[in-house]
């Protein structure tokens, strides 16, 4: 053990002399944490979420009241006015903002929305006119939900309001009747359920508005996550991808050094010197081990004090610390074998690590992305990296659903380890 | 304390060492002479444990193999390719390795200090070894295979570009080693440091050991003879003699001897001999 420790010690001394690596482990991280935490803040004036354009050409209680709900949405920032203040936005002027990147998507409320928003049973889809910065796809997919979700709000409440349903029922009952172009058999279908329904709400005991029955089946848009409440701050997101990008740093860093004990020839005179094979892994492992924790609590405590990032359960965290570092470790030691020289592995170490960021969302969070992509991200290490930080900082996961991307990483860092360990070429030539 | 027999290595088609049988004892400095490509690296690196013999035995201290780290403790290398951390330190450099060695506390320290001084570092310790000149990264590769104070020392080229000064200095202190009864195997292409240092010393070439004896030995039977060139009365003449002593008195005797030379043969001329090609090529 006491030459274990010399190991790790030489190279956490060679990591902390090294300045370019000592960036991408330490400096790097932190800037992007930062970064990031205050470009998903929307900081500088603009409020917090997705800038969106918004022209109202309806004009009806119905589209006032759907822009309502989605100022109220945390998700998204409203713009309805122009800039000079002479008035609302007309559909050029949310296209002009679109295009000079002031804006991340217009939607336009067609004349009809309001109708059409209440009457979901009947009169086609509603429409909502969108379009985007192109450069910003994955905002408009977000976007996309965000709009059903808030359609669908408005949906809720006329449910769930007696009068208001009553009120609808009616009229629609009389739009079925005028319909000409109708199916005779979805008129069929309708006049008996319309009225049904009405029948059914008319009997309804009084002081029941809220309507139990239908409670349960409101559509409830808690995410995946069981978000208890969601991140707090943009920073319990940027943090854990700093983490991450700190521990990518770890990892080919440690996998380069590893190539360039060989190439150096040190490599050779640990193989003298009374250890084992194992023992040298074993030495540059803990070292890599140590950096990427550090690194992780480094980052977490700057995250605490700076930016009150307040992890939802602190053992939890540091349980899903350990088994990304594990994995990590894993990863540096399969990293280790890819190349001859320091250049190769480095160009292709950081090659996959990179394709492993970007498919995990370790660059742009996976919520973000298309739907084919976070499914692709399950074979990522950093995808489930990120899914137990975030697990343990905000997601308010339990020990047991914090045991599942903490297994998978565990199984991925011993899978990385022993194909690396096995396929490490001692000497030069060999 | 080392003894190796009927060792074989091949890379590929390359025969790298045919069949080399040695035994050296305790207190020994063996020379081990070859030019470029003789197979002396090789030799060493399987007395280590870096490589593999294709075929043969190696004993060390009495039957250890080198694959075990026990009787690798026992020897200490300076490995012909450099091999140090140059982001750390002269110092930092020994004491690694000498942790590795399982050294710590007082003794590490204190063995540290004396392999720095050995090669004459102890000023530029605290330096990175990437500050150093090639001699001195060369001189602080041989620190690291002293500081434990192993009893068997394979010593692979440890002088190459360092200074004449320095180097003497290094000399005394393995003449003091070998006095304190270490056994050294010191490879080289310099006849001059074999035979200063060597009690015994094997001449190499294609994997082969040609000759092995001590350096009298081995030019008295392999060097032929001395040359004696001089001027006397009857003009400039050059003689092959073995009893160059006896050749100038007749020269003497033969009337007005008035300049001369005489070359003893040396490990050159023994090579130039057993293999028909130069050491240094
Ligand atoms: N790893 C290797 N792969 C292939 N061939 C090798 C390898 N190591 C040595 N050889 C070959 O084995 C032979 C002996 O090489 P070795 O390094 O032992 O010579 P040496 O006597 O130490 O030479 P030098 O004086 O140049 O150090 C050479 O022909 C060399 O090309
Ligand atoms: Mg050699």
């Amino acid at each position: 053990m006491y030459r274990i420790l010399a190991l790790t010690a030489k190279d956490l001394r060679l990591l902390l002399r090294d300045k370019v690596g000592f960036f991408f482990t330490f400096f790097f991280p932190v800037l992007y944490a930062t970064f990031f935490g205050f470009i998903f803040s929307g900081q500088g004036g603009d409020g917090p979420g997705i800038k969106l354009a918004l022209v109202d050409e309806d004009r009806t209680d119905g589209s006032r009241a759907f822009i309502e709900r989605l100022r109220a949405a945390p998700e998204v920032t409203l713009v309805l006015a122009r800039t000079d203040g002479s008035g609302e936005l007309t559909r050029e002027d949310a296209v002009a903002l679109v295009r000079r990147g002031r804006a991340a998507a217009y939607v336009v409320l067609a004349a009809g929305f309001g109708d059409r928003a209440d009457q979901p049973f009947h009169g086609g889809p509603l429409q909502l006119e969108t379009g985007c910065d192109p450069s910003r796809q994955a905002e408009a997919g977000m976007l996309q939900g965000i709009l059903t979700r808030y359609v669908y709000q408005g949906m809720q409440e006329t449910f769930a309001d007696r009068a208001k349903l009553r009120q609808y029922l009616a009229r629609s009952m009389v739009d079925v009747r005028q319909a000409d172009e109708l199916d005779p058999a979805a008129r069929a279908a309708l006049n008996l359920f319309l009225p049904a329904m009405d029948q059914f709400l008319a009997n309804l005991p009084e002081g029941q508005d809220s309507l139990a029955g239908f409670q349960s089946l409101e559509i409830k848009n808690t995410d995946v996550a069981r978000q208890r409440r969601g991140p707090k701050n943009p920073f319990e997101i940027s943090f854990p991808q700093g983490i991450i990008w700190g521990i990518l740093g770890c990892a080919a860093g440690f996998g380069i050094s590893m190539v360039s004990e060989r190439t150096k020839g040190t490599l050779v005179r640990l193989r003298m010197a009374p250890i084992t094979p194992g023992q040298v892994l074993a030495g540059k492992a803990l070292a890599c081990f140590l950096t990427t924790t550090g690194v992780a609590t480094l980052l977490l405590t700057l995250a605490a004090v700076a930016f009150q990032v307040r992890p939802g359960s602190v053992p939890l965290l540091a349980l899903a610390v350990v088994s990304v570092s594990l994995a990590f470790v894993g990863i540096m030691m399969f990293l280790s074998v890819l190349g001859k020289t320091e250049q190769s592995a480095g160009g292709i170490g950081w090659a996959i690590l990179t394709v492993m960021a970007m498919i995990g969302g370790g660059m742009v969070p996976l919520a973000f992305l298309p739907a084919w992509m976070a499914t692709v991200g399950h074979v990522s290490p950093v995808k489930w990296a990120i899914l137990a930080i975030e697990g343990a900082i905000w997601r308010g996961f339990s020990a047991t659903e914090m045991l599942g991307p903490c297994a998978i990483l565990l199984g991925f860092g011993a899978l990385f380890f022993l194909i690396g360990a096995r396929a490490f070429r001692w000497s030069e030539s060999g | 304390m080392l003894r190796l027999d009927g060792l074989r290595k091949s890379f590929g088609s390359t025969c790298a060492v045919a069949d080399l049988s040695l035994e050296l004892c305790r207190g020994e400095v063996f020379g081990l002479l070859g030019p470029n490509g003789a197979g002396k690296t090789t030799t060493v690196n399987m007395v280590v444990g870096l490589l593999a013999p294709d075929a043969g035995r190696i004993a060390i201290d009495g039957g250890g193999s080198p694959a075990e780290a026990s009787v690798r403790a026992r020897i200490g290398v300076a490995p012909q390719a450099l091999a140090i951390y140059e982001d750390l330190t002269g110092e930092e450099n020994v004491a690694f390795f000498a942790r590795l060695q399982g050294l710590s506390g007082r003794e590490l320290t204190q063995r540290t200090a004396w392999s720095l001084d050995f090669v004459g570092l102890t000023d530029r310790r605290g330096d990175r070894a990437k500050t150093y000149s090639g001699g001195m990264k060369r001189r602080l590769n041989l620190a690291i295979a002293v500081v434990h104070d192993p009893p068997l020392l394979l010593l692979d080229e440890p002088t190459v570009g360092v200074d004449p000064q320095s180097r003497n200095a290094i000399f005394e202190n393995i003449q003091r080693l070998q006095n304190d009864g270490r056994t050294i195997i010191y490879t080289t292409h310099y006849m001059e440091e074999a035979q200063r240092l060597c009690n015994r010393v094997g001449i190499m070439d294609h994997g082969r050991l040609l000759a092995m004896d001590t350096v009298e030995a081995l030019i008295r039977d392999h060097g032929g003879m001395s040359v004696v060139t001089a001027e006397n009365d009857a003009g400039l003449c050059r003689v092959e003699t073995d009893d160059p002593v006896a050749e100038l008195g007749r020269l003497q005797a033969a009337g007005g001897l008035r300049i001369f030379r005489l070359d003893r043969p040396d490990l050159e001329a023994v090579f130039l001999n057993l293999t028909g090609r130069s050491l240094r090529d």
